[in-house]
Protein backbone atom coordinates (compact mmCIF):
# COMPACT_ATOMS: atom_id res chain seq x y z
CA UNK A 1 0.00 0.00 0.00
CA UNK A 2 1.76 2.96 -1.44
CA UNK A 3 0.31 6.19 0.43
CA UNK A 4 1.11 10.11 -0.67
CA UNK A 5 1.86 12.20 2.53
CA UNK A 6 -1.79 13.88 1.65
CA UNK A 7 -3.49 10.40 1.97
CA UNK A 8 -1.46 9.50 4.83
CA UNK A 9 -2.42 12.67 6.73
CA UNK A 10 -5.94 12.33 6.54
CA UNK A 11 -5.94 8.44 7.36
CA UNK A 12 -3.79 9.71 10.54
CA UNK A 13 -6.12 12.60 11.67
CA UNK A 14 -8.91 10.15 11.28
CA UNK A 15 -7.26 7.22 13.25
CA UNK A 16 -6.07 9.63 16.26
CA UNK A 17 -9.63 10.94 16.59
CA UNK A 18 -11.61 7.38 16.25
CA UNK A 19 -8.81 5.10 18.38
CA UNK A 20 -9.27 6.50 21.43
CA UNK A 21 -11.41 3.75 23.34
CA UNK A 22 -14.60 4.52 25.39
CA UNK A 23 -12.27 5.54 28.42
CA UNK A 24 -12.85 9.10 29.35
CA UNK A 25 -9.75 10.96 29.32
CA UNK A 26 -9.46 13.63 31.81
CA UNK A 27 -9.44 16.82 30.55
CA UNK A 28 -5.53 17.95 31.02
CA UNK A 29 -5.11 21.49 32.99
CA UNK A 30 -4.84 24.64 30.97
CA UNK A 31 -1.26 25.18 29.24
CA UNK A 32 0.06 27.98 31.86
CA UNK A 33 -0.24 25.82 34.80
CA UNK A 34 1.13 23.06 33.06
CA UNK A 35 4.26 25.86 31.60
CA UNK A 36 5.02 26.25 35.26
CA UNK A 37 4.75 22.88 36.41
CA UNK A 38 7.29 22.65 33.93
CA UNK A 39 9.63 24.96 35.11
CA UNK A 40 9.17 23.91 38.65
CA UNK A 41 10.40 20.90 38.14
CA UNK A 42 13.26 22.16 35.83
CA UNK A 43 14.27 23.97 39.12
CA UNK A 44 13.61 21.33 41.80
CA UNK A 45 15.86 19.42 39.79
CA UNK A 46 18.20 21.87 39.61
CA UNK A 47 18.16 22.23 43.53
CA UNK A 48 18.83 18.47 43.61
CA UNK A 49 21.92 18.88 41.30
CA UNK A 50 23.11 22.26 43.01
CA UNK A 51 23.18 19.51 46.60
CA UNK A 52 25.53 17.14 44.37
CA UNK A 53 28.97 17.98 45.45
CA UNK A 54 31.31 17.33 42.19
CA UNK A 55 35.02 17.47 42.35
CA UNK A 56 36.78 20.44 40.06
CA UNK A 57 38.51 18.61 38.03
CA UNK A 58 35.15 16.63 37.18
CA UNK A 59 34.94 16.85 33.37
CA UNK A 60 31.17 16.68 31.51
CA UNK A 61 30.81 13.31 30.37
CA UNK A 62 30.98 14.39 26.99
CA UNK A 63 32.33 12.01 24.02
CA UNK A 64 30.18 9.62 26.50
CA UNK A 65 30.80 6.17 26.37
CA UNK A 66 29.69 3.41 28.45
CA UNK B 1 -1.46 -21.63 1.99
CA UNK B 2 0.00 -23.81 4.54
CA UNK B 3 -2.40 -24.05 7.68
CA UNK B 4 -1.02 -21.63 10.20
CA UNK B 5 -2.58 -21.32 13.14
CA UNK B 6 -1.88 -19.81 16.90
CA UNK B 7 1.14 -21.79 17.75
CA UNK B 8 2.74 -20.11 14.50
CA UNK B 9 2.15 -16.34 15.78
CA UNK B 10 3.53 -17.60 19.06
CA UNK B 11 6.81 -19.22 17.87
CA UNK B 12 10.41 -18.25 18.76
CA UNK B 13 12.84 -16.99 16.04
CA UNK B 14 14.46 -20.91 15.87
CA UNK B 15 11.25 -22.31 15.90
CA UNK B 16 9.87 -20.70 12.73
CA UNK B 17 13.13 -20.86 10.92
CA UNK B 18 13.21 -24.55 11.05
CA UNK B 19 9.72 -24.38 9.71
CA UNK B 20 10.59 -22.66 7.04
CA UNK B 21 13.85 -24.30 6.27
CA UNK B 22 11.40 -27.59 6.63
CA UNK B 23 9.28 -26.07 4.02
CA UNK B 24 6.42 -26.41 6.14
CA UNK B 25 5.27 -23.14 4.64
CA UNK B 26 6.96 -20.43 2.66
CA UNK B 27 8.29 -17.23 3.97
CA UNK B 28 5.98 -15.35 1.37
CA UNK B 29 3.03 -17.71 3.14
CA UNK B 30 4.63 -16.58 6.50
CA UNK B 31 4.24 -13.17 5.53
CA UNK B 32 0.72 -12.81 4.46
CA UNK B 33 -0.45 -14.62 7.16
CA UNK B 34 1.04 -12.58 9.89
CA UNK B 35 0.45 -8.99 7.74
CA UNK B 36 -3.29 -10.39 8.12
CA UNK B 37 -3.54 -10.35 11.40
CA UNK B 38 -1.32 -7.14 12.30
CA UNK B 39 -4.11 -5.54 10.07
CA UNK B 40 -6.62 -7.08 11.63
CA UNK B 41 -5.51 -6.62 15.52
CA UNK B 42 -3.36 -3.74 15.35
CA UNK B 43 -5.87 -1.03 15.27
CA UNK B 44 -7.34 -3.24 17.86
CA UNK B 45 -4.90 -2.10 20.43
CA UNK B 46 -3.75 1.01 18.47
CA UNK B 47 -0.61 -1.03 18.01
CA UNK B 48 -0.12 -0.54 14.41
CA UNK B 49 1.07 2.90 12.81
CA UNK B 50 1.76 2.02 8.78
CA UNK B 51 1.50 -1.48 7.28
CA UNK B 52 3.42 -2.31 4.94
CA UNK B 53 2.42 -5.09 3.09
CA UNK B 54 3.27 -4.85 -0.46
CA UNK B 55 7.11 -4.09 0.66
CA UNK B 56 6.95 -7.34 2.73
CA UNK B 57 5.92 -9.78 0.16
CA UNK B 58 8.42 -8.69 -1.94
CA UNK B 59 11.05 -9.07 0.26
CA UNK B 60 9.45 -12.55 1.40
CA UNK B 61 9.49 -13.48 -2.35
CA UNK B 62 13.19 -12.70 -2.25
CA UNK B 63 13.96 -14.95 0.87
CA UNK B 64 11.56 -17.85 -0.61
CA UNK B 65 14.40 -17.65 -4.13
CA UNK B 66 17.43 -17.41 -1.67
CA UNK B 67 15.56 -20.85 0.31
CA UNK B 68 15.28 -22.17 -2.97
CA UNK B 69 18.87 -22.08 -3.84
CA UNK B 70 20.18 -22.74 -0.19
CA UNK B 71 21.35 -19.66 0.33
CA UNK B 72 20.97 -19.77 3.92
CA UNK B 73 21.35 -16.09 5.95
CA UNK B 74 20.99 -16.86 9.03
CA UNK B 75 18.03 -17.61 12.20
CA UNK B 76 15.74 -14.26 10.95
CA UNK B 77 15.91 -15.08 7.19
CA UNK B 78 12.38 -14.91 6.58
CA UNK B 79 10.90 -13.62 9.84
CA UNK B 80 8.50 -11.19 10.21
CA UNK B 81 9.13 -8.07 12.02
CA UNK B 82 8.15 -4.48 13.17
CA UNK B 83 9.68 -1.13 13.92
CA UNK B 84 9.04 1.54 16.76
CA UNK B 85 7.92 4.71 14.34
CA UNK B 86 10.96 6.24 14.87
CA UNK B 87 12.90 4.39 12.35
CA UNK B 88 13.19 5.65 9.05
CA UNK B 89 11.82 3.74 6.02
CA UNK B 90 12.22 5.03 2.46
CA UNK B 91 9.33 6.50 0.56
CA UNK B 92 7.24 5.56 3.63
CA UNK B 93 6.06 7.68 6.59
CA UNK B 94 8.05 7.93 9.45
CA UNK B 95 5.83 10.17 11.99
CA UNK B 96 7.53 9.87 15.05
CA UNK B 97 3.92 9.38 16.71
CA UNK B 98 3.36 12.82 16.52
CA UNK B 99 1.21 15.22 14.38
CA UNK B 100 3.80 17.65 13.67
CA UNK B 101 5.72 14.94 11.74
CA UNK B 102 2.37 12.79 10.09
CA UNK B 103 3.69 13.39 6.69
CA UNK B 104 7.51 13.27 7.31
CA UNK B 105 8.81 10.94 4.76
CA UNK B 106 13.04 9.59 4.25
CA UNK B 107 14.54 9.02 1.67
CA UNK B 108 16.50 6.56 3.40
CA UNK B 109 16.45 3.99 5.78
CA UNK B 110 17.44 3.34 9.32
CA UNK B 111 20.95 1.26 10.09
CA UNK B 112 18.82 -1.40 11.81
CA UNK B 113 16.21 -1.54 8.95
CA UNK B 114 18.84 -1.99 6.72
CA UNK B 115 20.86 -4.99 8.94
CA UNK B 116 17.81 -7.02 9.16
CA UNK B 117 17.00 -7.18 5.35
CA UNK B 118 20.74 -7.80 4.94
CA UNK B 119 19.32 -11.46 6.54
CA UNK B 120 16.63 -11.49 5.03
CA UNK B 121 13.91 -10.71 7.99
CA UNK B 122 10.72 -9.13 6.15
CA UNK B 123 9.48 -5.89 7.81
CA UNK B 124 5.49 -6.20 8.01
CA UNK B 125 4.87 -2.30 9.68
CA UNK B 126 5.47 0.22 11.84
CA UNK B 127 4.56 0.33 15.23
CA UNK B 128 2.50 2.96 17.41
CA UNK B 129 4.84 4.97 19.88
CA UNK B 130 4.10 8.07 22.29
CA UNK B 131 4.46 10.91 20.12
CA UNK B 132 8.37 12.08 20.45
CA UNK B 133 9.37 8.89 23.04
CA UNK B 134 7.62 11.35 25.32
CA UNK B 135 10.22 13.30 26.05
CA UNK B 136 8.33 15.92 27.17
CA UNK B 137 7.12 14.13 30.06
CA UNK B 138 3.46 13.10 29.17
CA UNK B 139 0.44 12.88 31.52
CA UNK B 140 -1.75 10.24 29.79
CA UNK B 141 -1.54 7.47 27.61
CA UNK B 142 -3.34 9.07 24.87
CA UNK B 143 -0.45 11.39 24.46
CA UNK B 144 0.23 9.77 20.98
CA UNK B 145 -0.94 9.96 17.11
CA UNK B 146 -2.22 6.94 16.94
CA UNK B 147 -4.30 7.30 20.62
CA UNK B 148 -3.46 5.30 23.96
CA UNK B 149 -1.21 1.88 23.43
CA UNK B 150 -3.75 -0.92 24.60
CA UNK B 151 -2.32 -3.89 26.59
CA UNK B 152 -3.50 -6.95 25.18
CA UNK B 153 -3.60 -8.45 28.38
CA UNK B 154 -6.45 -6.17 29.04
CA UNK B 155 -7.50 -3.50 27.09
CA UNK B 156 -8.49 -1.01 29.65
CA UNK B 157 -4.75 -0.66 30.82
CA UNK B 158 -1.92 1.16 28.95
CA UNK B 159 0.42 -0.72 26.94
CA UNK B 160 3.48 0.90 28.54
CA UNK B 161 5.87 3.95 26.75
CA UNK B 162 7.50 4.78 24.50
CA UNK B 163 7.77 2.23 22.53
CA UNK B 164 3.98 1.06 23.20
CA UNK B 165 3.40 -0.69 19.85
CA UNK B 166 6.51 -2.89 19.60
CA UNK B 167 5.37 -4.26 23.31
CA UNK B 168 1.50 -4.59 22.48
CA UNK B 169 2.29 -6.26 18.73
CA UNK B 170 4.82 -8.89 20.35
CA UNK B 171 2.63 -10.06 23.35
CA UNK B 172 -0.49 -10.17 21.05
CA UNK B 173 1.65 -12.07 18.27
CA UNK B 174 1.16 -9.77 15.70
CA UNK B 175 4.82 -9.82 14.76
CA UNK B 176 7.71 -12.61 16.26
CA UNK B 177 9.68 -9.98 17.33
CA UNK B 178 10.00 -5.62 16.86
CA UNK B 179 12.69 -3.05 17.44
CA UNK B 180 11.54 -0.21 20.38
CA UNK B 181 14.18 2.33 21.79
CA UNK B 182 14.83 3.67 25.04
CA UNK B 183 15.88 6.82 26.37
CA UNK B 184 14.74 5.93 29.76
CA UNK B 185 12.65 2.98 30.44
CA UNK B 186 10.99 3.03 26.96
CA UNK B 187 11.43 -0.56 26.30
CA UNK B 188 11.79 -1.99 30.22
CA UNK B 189 8.18 -0.56 30.68
CA UNK B 190 6.09 -1.57 27.89
CA UNK B 191 8.17 -5.09 28.08
CA UNK B 192 7.33 -5.28 31.62
CA UNK B 193 3.36 -4.12 31.16
CA UNK B 194 2.81 -6.79 27.85
CA UNK B 195 5.03 -9.56 29.25
CA UNK B 196 7.31 -9.96 27.00
CA UNK B 197 11.21 -10.18 26.71
CA UNK B 198 13.09 -7.35 25.32
CA UNK B 199 16.64 -6.09 25.84
CA UNK B 200 18.50 -2.50 26.06
CA UNK B 201 21.34 -3.15 24.64
CA UNK B 202 24.54 -0.91 25.81
CA UNK B 203 24.57 2.41 25.02
CA UNK B 204 26.38 2.39 21.74
CA UNK B 205 26.11 -1.20 20.50
CA UNK B 206 23.45 -0.79 18.12
CA UNK B 207 23.41 2.38 15.69
CA UNK B 208 20.79 4.82 15.85
CA UNK B 209 21.16 5.89 12.11
CA UNK B 210 17.97 7.12 10.84
CA UNK B 211 15.86 7.07 14.22
CA UNK B 212 14.46 10.03 15.47
CA UNK B 213 16.99 11.66 18.35
CA UNK B 214 15.88 12.64 21.50
CA UNK B 215 18.63 12.69 23.65
CA UNK B 216 22.20 12.02 22.30
CA UNK B 217 23.28 10.67 24.79
CA UNK B 218 20.98 8.48 25.88
CA UNK B 219 18.91 7.00 23.18
CA UNK B 220 19.56 3.46 22.24
CA UNK B 221 17.81 0.29 20.32
CA UNK B 222 16.32 -2.76 20.93
CA UNK B 223 14.72 -5.65 20.47
CA UNK B 224 11.11 -7.21 21.62
CA UNK B 225 10.99 -11.21 21.60
CA UNK B 226 9.76 -14.17 22.71
CA UNK B 227 12.48 -15.11 24.77
CA UNK B 228 16.35 -14.20 25.98
CA UNK B 229 17.43 -16.53 22.88
CA UNK B 230 15.79 -14.47 19.99
CA UNK B 231 16.88 -11.20 21.88
CA UNK B 232 20.54 -12.40 21.46
CA UNK B 233 19.85 -13.82 17.46
CA UNK B 234 18.46 -10.40 16.55
CA UNK B 235 20.84 -8.58 18.90
CA UNK B 236 23.89 -10.12 16.91
CA UNK B 237 22.42 -9.00 14.03
CA UNK B 238 21.47 -5.10 14.51
CA UNK B 239 24.77 -4.65 16.85
CA UNK B 240 27.93 -3.24 15.03
CA UNK B 241 29.93 -0.63 14.46
CA UNK B 242 28.32 2.22 12.11
CA UNK B 243 30.25 5.29 11.39
CA UNK B 244 26.83 6.88 10.82
CA UNK B 245 26.22 7.06 14.07
CA UNK B 246 28.53 9.52 15.62
CA UNK B 247 27.92 7.36 19.43
CA UNK B 248 28.85 3.69 17.90
CA UNK B 249 31.04 2.25 19.73
CA UNK B 250 32.50 0.26 17.12
CA UNK B 251 31.73 -2.89 18.74
CA UNK B 252 30.18 -5.96 17.40
CA UNK B 253 27.70 -8.54 19.21
CA UNK B 254 28.12 -12.58 18.96
CA UNK B 255 25.58 -14.44 20.94
CA UNK B 256 27.43 -17.16 22.40
CA UNK B 257 25.83 -18.36 25.38
CA UNK B 258 27.54 -21.48 25.42
CA UNK B 259 30.44 -19.30 26.29
CA UNK B 260 28.93 -17.23 28.59
CA UNK B 261 29.98 -17.62 32.64
CA UNK B 262 28.41 -20.93 34.41
CA UNK B 263 25.11 -19.58 36.03
CA UNK B 264 26.09 -21.00 39.19
CA UNK B 265 29.30 -18.63 39.26
CA UNK B 266 27.09 -15.24 39.24
CA UNK B 267 26.57 -12.75 42.07
CA UNK B 268 23.42 -11.27 41.72
CA UNK B 269 23.53 -7.79 43.66
CA UNK B 270 19.82 -6.98 44.67
CA UNK B 271 18.01 -4.88 47.55
CA UNK B 272 15.42 -6.44 49.62
CA UNK B 273 13.19 -3.36 50.02
CA UNK B 274 12.25 -3.45 45.92
CA UNK B 275 10.73 -6.66 46.33
CA UNK B 276 9.10 -6.01 50.07
CA UNK B 277 8.75 -2.24 50.26
CA UNK B 278 8.63 -0.97 46.81
CA UNK B 279 6.68 -3.37 44.97
CA UNK B 280 2.93 -3.03 44.73
CA UNK B 281 1.59 -5.55 47.55
CA UNK B 282 -0.34 -7.74 44.69
CA UNK B 283 2.96 -8.39 42.43
CA UNK B 284 5.20 -9.21 45.64
CA UNK B 285 4.32 -13.13 45.53
CA UNK B 286 5.16 -13.17 41.73
CA UNK B 287 8.51 -11.31 42.54
CA UNK B 288 8.69 -14.15 45.24
CA UNK B 289 8.80 -16.98 43.71
CA UNK B 290 10.66 -15.21 40.84
CA UNK B 291 13.44 -14.90 42.83
CA UNK B 292 13.09 -18.60 43.71
CA UNK B 293 13.55 -19.73 40.42
CA UNK B 294 16.47 -17.02 40.08
CA UNK B 295 18.01 -18.99 42.67
CA UNK B 296 17.21 -22.30 42.00
CA UNK B 297 19.84 -21.74 39.46
CA UNK B 298 22.45 -21.64 41.58
CA UNK B 299 23.26 -17.84 41.68
CA UNK B 300 24.67 -16.25 44.78
CA UNK B 301 22.60 -13.33 45.58
CA UNK B 302 24.59 -10.57 47.31
CA UNK B 303 22.62 -7.50 49.44
CA UNK B 304 23.83 -4.33 47.44
CA UNK B 305 23.54 -0.32 48.31
CA UNK B 306 23.61 1.91 44.89
CA UNK B 307 25.73 4.94 45.24
CA UNK B 308 23.76 8.33 46.88
CA UNK B 309 23.41 10.16 43.55
CA UNK B 310 20.43 12.32 42.14
CA UNK B 311 19.85 9.74 39.50
CA UNK B 312 16.31 10.93 38.23
CA UNK B 313 17.19 14.68 38.39
CA UNK B 314 20.21 14.15 36.50
CA UNK B 315 18.75 12.17 33.84
CA UNK B 316 16.03 14.49 33.24
CA UNK B 317 18.08 17.39 33.15
CA UNK B 318 20.45 16.10 30.19
CA UNK B 319 17.33 14.75 28.49
CA UNK B 320 15.83 18.54 28.94
CA UNK B 321 18.92 19.68 27.29
CA UNK B 322 19.59 17.74 24.67
CA UNK B 323 15.73 17.41 23.89
CA UNK B 324 15.51 21.31 23.49
CA UNK B 325 17.85 21.48 21.05
CA UNK B 326 17.15 18.88 19.09
CA UNK B 327 13.60 19.95 18.99
CA UNK B 328 14.00 23.72 19.01
CA UNK B 329 12.82 24.20 15.75
CA UNK B 330 9.35 22.63 16.65
CA UNK B 331 9.03 24.91 19.57
CA UNK B 332 9.84 27.91 17.40
CA UNK B 333 7.74 27.32 15.25
CA UNK B 334 4.81 26.89 17.27
CA UNK B 335 4.13 23.62 15.86
CA UNK B 336 4.65 22.20 19.26
CA UNK B 337 1.09 22.95 20.05
CA UNK B 338 -0.07 20.09 17.63
CA UNK B 339 0.91 17.37 20.32
CA UNK B 340 -1.54 15.40 21.58
CA UNK B 341 -0.49 15.84 25.66
CA UNK B 342 -0.48 19.34 27.45
CA UNK B 343 2.36 18.57 29.94
CA UNK B 344 4.36 17.17 27.37
CA UNK B 345 4.31 20.44 24.94
CA UNK B 346 5.09 22.35 28.31
CA UNK B 347 7.71 20.50 28.89
CA UNK B 348 9.68 21.06 25.30
CA UNK B 349 8.87 24.91 25.96
CA UNK B 350 10.15 24.97 29.22
CA UNK B 351 13.27 22.79 28.61
CA UNK B 352 14.40 25.31 25.82
CA UNK B 353 15.16 27.49 29.68
CA UNK B 354 17.25 25.50 30.60
CA UNK B 355 20.39 27.31 31.62
CA UNK B 356 23.77 26.08 30.82
CA UNK B 357 25.60 25.56 33.97
CA UNK B 358 23.04 22.93 34.73
CA UNK B 359 23.18 20.79 31.68
CA UNK B 360 27.38 20.70 32.21
CA UNK B 361 26.77 20.08 35.99
CA UNK B 362 24.54 17.41 35.35
CA UNK B 363 26.87 15.65 32.65
CA UNK B 364 29.72 16.64 35.96
CA UNK B 365 27.28 14.26 38.15
CA UNK B 366 27.27 11.52 35.24
CA UNK B 367 30.58 10.89 35.20
CA UNK B 368 31.02 10.63 38.86
CA UNK B 369 27.91 7.96 38.42
CA UNK B 370 29.79 5.82 35.93
CA UNK B 371 32.78 5.91 38.23
CA UNK B 372 30.52 4.49 41.54
CA UNK B 373 28.83 2.19 39.23
CA UNK B 374 32.36 0.75 37.49
CA UNK B 375 33.14 0.33 41.10
CA UNK B 376 29.76 -1.66 42.47
CA UNK B 377 30.29 -3.55 39.74
CA UNK B 378 33.56 -5.46 41.09
CA UNK B 379 31.38 -6.80 43.46
CA UNK B 380 28.49 -8.33 41.73
CA UNK B 381 27.92 -9.47 38.28
CA UNK B 382 24.59 -8.72 37.68
CA UNK B 383 22.01 -6.51 39.47
CA UNK B 384 17.97 -7.55 39.78
CA UNK B 385 15.18 -5.63 40.52
CA UNK B 386 11.22 -5.19 39.39
CA UNK B 387 11.32 -4.09 35.73
CA UNK B 388 8.44 -1.55 36.79
CA UNK B 389 6.82 -2.53 40.40
CA UNK B 390 3.60 -2.10 39.48
CA UNK B 391 0.85 -3.58 36.87
CA UNK B 392 0.27 -1.64 33.76
CA UNK B 393 -1.85 1.59 34.83
CA UNK B 394 -5.81 2.14 34.17
CA UNK B 395 -5.54 4.36 30.85
CA UNK B 396 -7.51 7.26 32.27
CA UNK B 397 -4.87 7.35 35.47
CA UNK B 398 -2.58 10.15 35.58
CA UNK B 399 0.85 8.63 34.56
CA UNK B 400 2.49 11.56 36.81
CA UNK B 401 0.57 10.46 39.93
CA UNK B 402 2.64 9.29 42.75
CA UNK B 403 1.84 6.30 44.58
CA UNK B 404 0.05 7.68 47.16
CA UNK B 405 1.58 7.65 50.92
CA UNK B 406 5.11 8.19 51.91
CA UNK B 407 7.62 6.72 50.09
CA UNK B 408 9.86 4.11 51.94
CA UNK B 409 13.09 5.37 53.39
CA UNK B 410 15.22 2.55 52.06
CA UNK B 411 15.35 3.52 48.03
CA UNK B 412 16.35 -0.13 47.62
CA UNK B 413 17.26 -0.04 43.24
CA UNK B 414 14.06 2.53 42.61
CA UNK B 415 16.89 4.80 40.75
CA UNK B 416 17.97 1.82 38.83
CA UNK B 417 16.27 2.96 35.40
CA UNK B 418 17.64 6.23 35.25
CA UNK B 419 20.75 5.16 36.52
CA UNK B 420 21.18 2.47 34.15
CA UNK B 421 20.45 4.94 31.26
CA UNK B 422 23.05 7.04 32.73
CA UNK B 423 25.74 4.74 32.72
CA UNK B 424 24.76 3.43 29.31
CA UNK B 425 24.05 -0.52 30.95
CA UNK B 426 22.39 -3.45 29.22
CA UNK B 427 19.30 -4.56 30.88
CA UNK B 428 17.14 -7.35 30.00
CA UNK B 429 12.88 -7.67 30.76
CA UNK B 430 12.06 -10.99 32.00
CA UNK B 431 8.24 -11.99 32.28
CA UNK B 432 8.20 -13.56 35.97
CA UNK B 433 4.63 -13.98 36.81
CA UNK B 434 1.30 -11.92 36.70
CA UNK B 435 -0.61 -10.31 39.34
CA UNK B 436 -4.56 -9.41 39.13
CA UNK B 437 -3.98 -11.64 35.52
CA UNK B 438 -1.39 -8.90 34.50
CA UNK B 439 2.32 -9.40 33.75
CA UNK B 440 5.11 -8.32 35.83
CA UNK B 441 8.99 -8.68 35.10
CA UNK B 442 12.24 -8.36 36.57
CA UNK B 443 15.12 -6.49 34.96
CA UNK B 444 18.41 -7.97 34.64
CA UNK B 445 21.30 -4.98 34.67
CA UNK B 446 24.69 -5.74 33.62
CA UNK B 447 28.10 -3.81 33.23
CA UNK B 448 28.06 -2.06 29.42
CA UNK B 449 28.66 -5.06 26.13
CA UNK B 450 27.88 -7.64 29.56
CA UNK B 451 24.43 -8.64 27.10
CA UNK B 452 25.93 -12.25 26.51
CA UNK B 453 26.14 -12.38 30.64
CA UNK B 454 22.27 -11.19 30.89
CA UNK B 455 21.00 -13.55 28.39
CA UNK B 456 22.68 -16.85 29.67
CA UNK B 457 21.21 -15.94 32.82
CA UNK B 458 18.00 -14.87 31.38
CA UNK B 459 17.84 -18.10 29.17
CA UNK B 460 18.46 -20.32 31.98
CA UNK B 461 15.70 -18.15 34.12
CA UNK B 462 13.38 -19.00 30.86
CA UNK B 463 14.29 -22.95 31.26
CA UNK B 464 13.00 -23.19 34.27
CA UNK B 465 10.21 -20.97 34.11
CA UNK B 466 7.42 -20.63 31.36
CA UNK B 467 6.01 -16.62 31.84
CA UNK B 468 7.72 -15.58 28.45
CA UNK B 469 5.56 -18.87 26.69
CA UNK B 470 2.15 -17.31 28.28
CA UNK B 471 -0.70 -16.05 26.03
CA UNK B 472 -3.06 -13.09 26.14
CA UNK B 473 -6.41 -13.59 25.49
CA UNK B 474 -6.18 -12.45 21.95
Amino acid sequence: MKLTRRKLAAVVAGAAATSVPAQAVPQTAASDDDLKTARDRMRANAAALANQNVPMATEPAFQFKA
Amino acid sequence: MAAIGDDVFFATIPELNARLKAREFSAEELARAFLERLQQLGPRYNALALPLPQEAIRAAKEVDKDFKRERLRGPLQGIPYGVKDLLAFAGQPTTWGAKPYAGQVFDFNATVIQKLAGVGAVLTGKLSMVELAGGGGYRFPSASLTGPGLNPWDRTRWSGGSSSGSGAAVAAGLVPFAIGSETSGSILTPAAFCGVTALRPTYGLVSRYGAMALSWTLDKLGPFARSAEDCGLILQVIAGKDGKDPGSAGKSFYYTPQYARAVKDLKIGFAPADFAEWAEPNTRPAFSAAMDALKAGGVQFVETKLPGFPYGQTLSTILNGEMASIFEPLIASGKVDELADKPQIAGLKAALELPAKDYLKAMRIRRLIQEEISKLFAQVDVLVAPARAAIASKLDQPLDRGAGGPPPKDPGFRPIIPLGNLAGLPALALPCGFADNMPVALQLVGLPFSENTLLALGRDFQSRTDWHKRRPPV
